[in-house]
C-alpha cells in the first residue's frame, strides 16, 4: 500500500488538504456551470454538451 | 501543490475536450440536430415557427424549457439567447466541453490527492474509470441519454436523482475499491444499488415522432464518448502531473 502513496505526511498535510478543497470547489463549480446552471443562456450554450454527456436537460 | 494540480487539470481538460469535441461533432451533434427537426415539426402549431426563415434562426425554438415567464402578457416571450446555428453552435459546444473537461479533471485531481495516490497515467486512468462509472454510466442506467424532444420527467427531479446517483456511486466505489474492508464493501454495494432501487424519475411514455433508432444510437454514442472523455482526462492528468513536477524540479 505504502509504495503507491504519496510521501506527503506531516508538514505538507495542510497544503494537500487545501489543494483538495480548492480543486474540488473549482471543479464542482465548473461542472455545475456547464451541466446544471439553470440560466437559459448557459443552458443554450452548453446544450449539445449536456445532451452528449447525459446531463439532465430541459 | 494547488498550482501543479490546476495546471495538470487544465492540460488534461484541454486534451480531453479536443478529443471529445471532435467525437461529439461527428457522432452526437448530427443526431441532436436531426431530433430537433422532429421536435420543431411536432410543435409546428406555434405560428412563429411556420416560416422557413424563423425555422433556421430558432432551430431550438420548439422547446418548452419550463422557464417561460407566465407573467408576461399575451404569451409573447422574448427568445432566450442561444448560439447561432453552424459554427457558433459548434464553438459553444467546444467551449462547454472544455469547461466540463477541466471541471472533471480538477475533481479527479482532488480525489487522487485526497486518496493519497501519486497521479500518473495508470492511477489517473483507474480513477477516471471510476469517474465514468459514477457520473456517466450509473446515472444513464436510470436516465438514459436523451435527445431533444423526448418526453421526460420534470427537470429538477431528474437533476436531483442524477446528482444523488453520481455521489452515491462515487462513495460506493470508494468504499469498495479503496477501503476494501468487508463492512465497507457491504456498505459500498448498498450505495451502488440504492439509487436504482429508489428508482429514477419516471419518464412519460407518450409517443414521440422521433425514430427509436436515433434514440438508441444516441444513447450508445453518448456513453462511448463519455468513456473516451474520462479516459483521456485520466491519462492526460497523470501525464501532466508528472510533467509539471519535473519542470518544477528543474527550475528549483
Amino acid at each position: 500500500m505504502s509504495t503507491n502513496t504519496l510521501v506527503l505526511t506531516g508538514t505538507r498535510t495542510n497544503e494537500r488538504l487545501g489543494a483538495v478543497l480548492v480543486a474540488a470547489f473549482l471543479g464542482l463549480g465548473l461542472v455545475f456551470m456547464v451541466g446544471f446552471a439553470p440560466a437559459m443562456a448557459l443552458h443554450n450554450a452548453a446544450h449539445d454538451f449536456r445532451h452528449s454527456q447525459n446531463f439532465p436537460c430541459h | 501543490m494547488i498550482i501543479r494540480l490546476v495546471s495538470a487539470a487544465l492540460v488534461a481538460g484541454f486534451l480531453a475536450a479536443v478529443v471529445a469535441t471532435g467525437l461529439q461533432l461527428a457522432l452526437t451533434s448530427p443526431l441532436i440536430i436531426a431530433a430537433e427537426r422532429y421536435e420543431t415539426q411536432a410543435s409546428a402549431a406555434e405560428p412563429a415557427l411556420l416560416s422557413p426563415a424563423s425555422l433556421i434562426v430558432r432551430v431550438h425554438g420548439g422547446h418548452d424549457h419550463g422557464t417561460r415567464d407566465p407573467s408576461v402578457a399575451g404569451g409573447e416571450v422574448a427568445p432566450d439567447w442561444q448560439p447561432g446555428p453552424g459554427l457558433p453552435r459548434m464553438a459553444f459546444t467546444a467551449l462547454a466541453t472544455l469547461v466540463g473537461g477541466v471541471g472533471y479533471a480538477l475533481l479527479l485531481g482532488a480525489v487522487l490527492l485526497a486518496c493519497n495516490r501519486e497521479p500518473n497515467p495508470e492511477t489517473g486512468l483507474r480513477f477516471a474509470i471510476g469517474g465514468f462509472l459514477a457520473v456517466a454510466l450509473a446515472p444513464a442506467l436510470g436516465l438514459a441519454p436523451e435527445l431533444p424532444g423526448m418526453e421526460a420527467a420534470p427537470l429538477a427531479d431528474r437533476q436531483f436523482w442524477w446528482v444523488m446517483t453520481a455521489a452515491a456511486t462515487a462513495m460506493g466505489l470508494y468504499l469498495i475499491v479503496i477501503r476494501r474492508a468487508p463492512i465497507t464493501i457491504a456498505g459500498g454495494i448498498v450505495l451502488l444499488v440504492a439509487p436504482h432501487l429508489a428508482g429514477a424519475p419516471e419518464a412519460s411514455h407518450a409517443a414521440s415522432n422521433l425514430p427509436a433508432s436515433y434514440a438508441a444510437q444516441f444513447a450508445a454514442r453518448s456513453l462511448g464518448i463519455a468513456f473516451v472523455f474520462w479516459a483521456v482526462i485520466g491519462l492526460a492528468y497523470g501525464w501532466a502531473w508528472g510533467l509539471f513536477g519535473r519542470s518544477r524540479a528543474v527550475h528549483a
